[in-house]
C-alpha cells in the first residue's frame, strides 16, 4: 500500500505529546501557538509561518518551542521547525526586547519602548535638526514632532526626509 | 500646470480625495481628508497645495480651519477666497530645491510637529 494512503488527514502534535507517541506523516498538523489552535499544511513550517497563523511577526516577536519535559527552545524566523519532533507540544511567542524597525526601507535594531526622534534618527545618522522622522502608521508617512516620544513595538516604518520648513 | 503623474500617485496616499482647483494662473491641489501629524485637532482637514511662489511663500498649504497643534503658529491667512470656499494659511517658509508634491506637501505639515 502506497504510504499517502496510510497518511492522516489531521493530527493534533500536541495530543501525541501527551500520550508520548510518534507523530505519524499527516496532510495537516494542528499546533498550539500561545494556546490557539492553527492548522499547518507542512511538517517543517518557518518560524516566521508559524507566527503569522498567530497574526505576529519576526521583527516585533519571538517564537520558542516548547516540549513536554518543560525544555523550550527559540526558534529563529528562517529556521524550519520539524512538527513531527518528539515530545513537542506547541509553541509561545514573546515580545524581543530589542525589536526590528525599518527607516527608508533598510531594517534597524533598537530596544523597545518610549524612544526619541533623535535616537532613531540616530540610526542612520541623521538629526532632528537637519532631518524630519515621518511614520507609516495605517497610512502615508506623516512628521513626528521631535520632542515626543516615539512607542516603538517592533516593525514600525520610518522614513526621513530634510528639514526644509520654518516659521517666517 | 501639470503634475508628474507618480507624483499625484504618491500625493493621493495622504487624503481621501485628490483634485485640481485651477484659479488665476495657479493650479491648486486640493486634498480632501488629508491626514495631518499626531497632536492637531482635527486630525483630518481639506487643504490646498499650492506648490508655486504666492503670497511671498515659493510654495503654501492652504487648511480649511485652523488647525490646533503642538506648537503655535501665525495664521497670517484668514478666510482666502479660493474655489469657492474659504481657506487658511500659517506663516510657514519653505524652502526645497525640485521637491516632488510630496516631499513639499510633508515639509509644510511638519510645521505642525516642528517648534520654530
Amino acid at each position: 500500500m502506497a504510504e499517502e494512503q496510510l497518511e492522516v488527514v489531521e493530527i493534533d502534535v500536541f495530543e501525541f505529546a501527551e500520550r508520548g507517541e510518534e507523530v505519524p506523516h499527516a496532510k495537516v498538523y494542528k499546533v498550539r501557538i500561545d494556546g490557539e489552535t492553527v492548522r499547518v499544511d507542512t511538517p517543517t513550517p518557518t518560524g516566521e509561518l508559524l507566527l503569522s497563523k498567530v497574526h505576529k511577526r519576526p521583527c516585533a516577536f519571538e517564537l520558542i518551542e516548547e516540549f513536554i519535559h518543560h525544555e523550550n527552545a527559540v526558534v529563529e524566523p528562517s529556521e524550519s521547525v520539524n512538527l513531527r519532533k518528539h515530545g513537542l507540544k506547541g509553541f509561545i511567542t514573546a515580545h524581543k526586547e530589542i525589536v526590528n524597525i525599518s527607516i527608508n526601507g533598510k531594517p534597524y535594531h533598537i530596544e523597545r519602548g518610549k524612544r526619541t526622534v533623535a535616537e532613531i534618527l540616530l540610526k542612520i545618522d541623521q538629526t532632528p535638526e537637519g532631518y524630519i522622522l515621518m511614520e507609516e502608521q495605517d497610512g502615508p508617512p506623516l512628521p513626528l514632532p521631535p520632542n515626543l516620544p516615539v512607542e516603538i513595538r517592533g516593525c514600525e516604518v520610518f522614513h526621513s526626509q530634510p528639514q526644509s520648513g520654518g516659521s517666517s | 500646470m501639470v503634475y508628474p503623474t507618480e507624483q499625484i500617485e504618491e500625493l493621493k496616499r495622504y487624503c481621501t480625495k485628490l483634485s485640481v482647483i485651477p484659479e488665476g494662473d495657479v493650479t491648486f491641489l486640493h486634498t480632501e481628508g488629508l491626514r495631518l501629524p499626531a497632536g492637531c485637532e482635527p486630525a483630518v482637514c481639506d487643504a490646498l497645495l499650492c506648490p508655486v511662489p504666492k503670497d511671498g511663500y515659493p510654495s503654501r498649504l492652504f487648511l480649511s480651519t485652523k488647525v490646533v497643534s503642538p506648537y503655535t503658529r501665525n495664521w497670517n491667512c484668514d478666510n482666502r477666497r479660493i474655489g469657492e470656499r474659504n481657506w487658511f494659511a500659517f506663516s510657514w517658509k519653505v524652502d526645497i530645491k525640485d521637491p516632488t508634491l510630496t516631499q513639499l506637501l510633508v515639509a509644510h505639515l511638519n510645521g505642525f510637529a516642528k517648534e520654530k
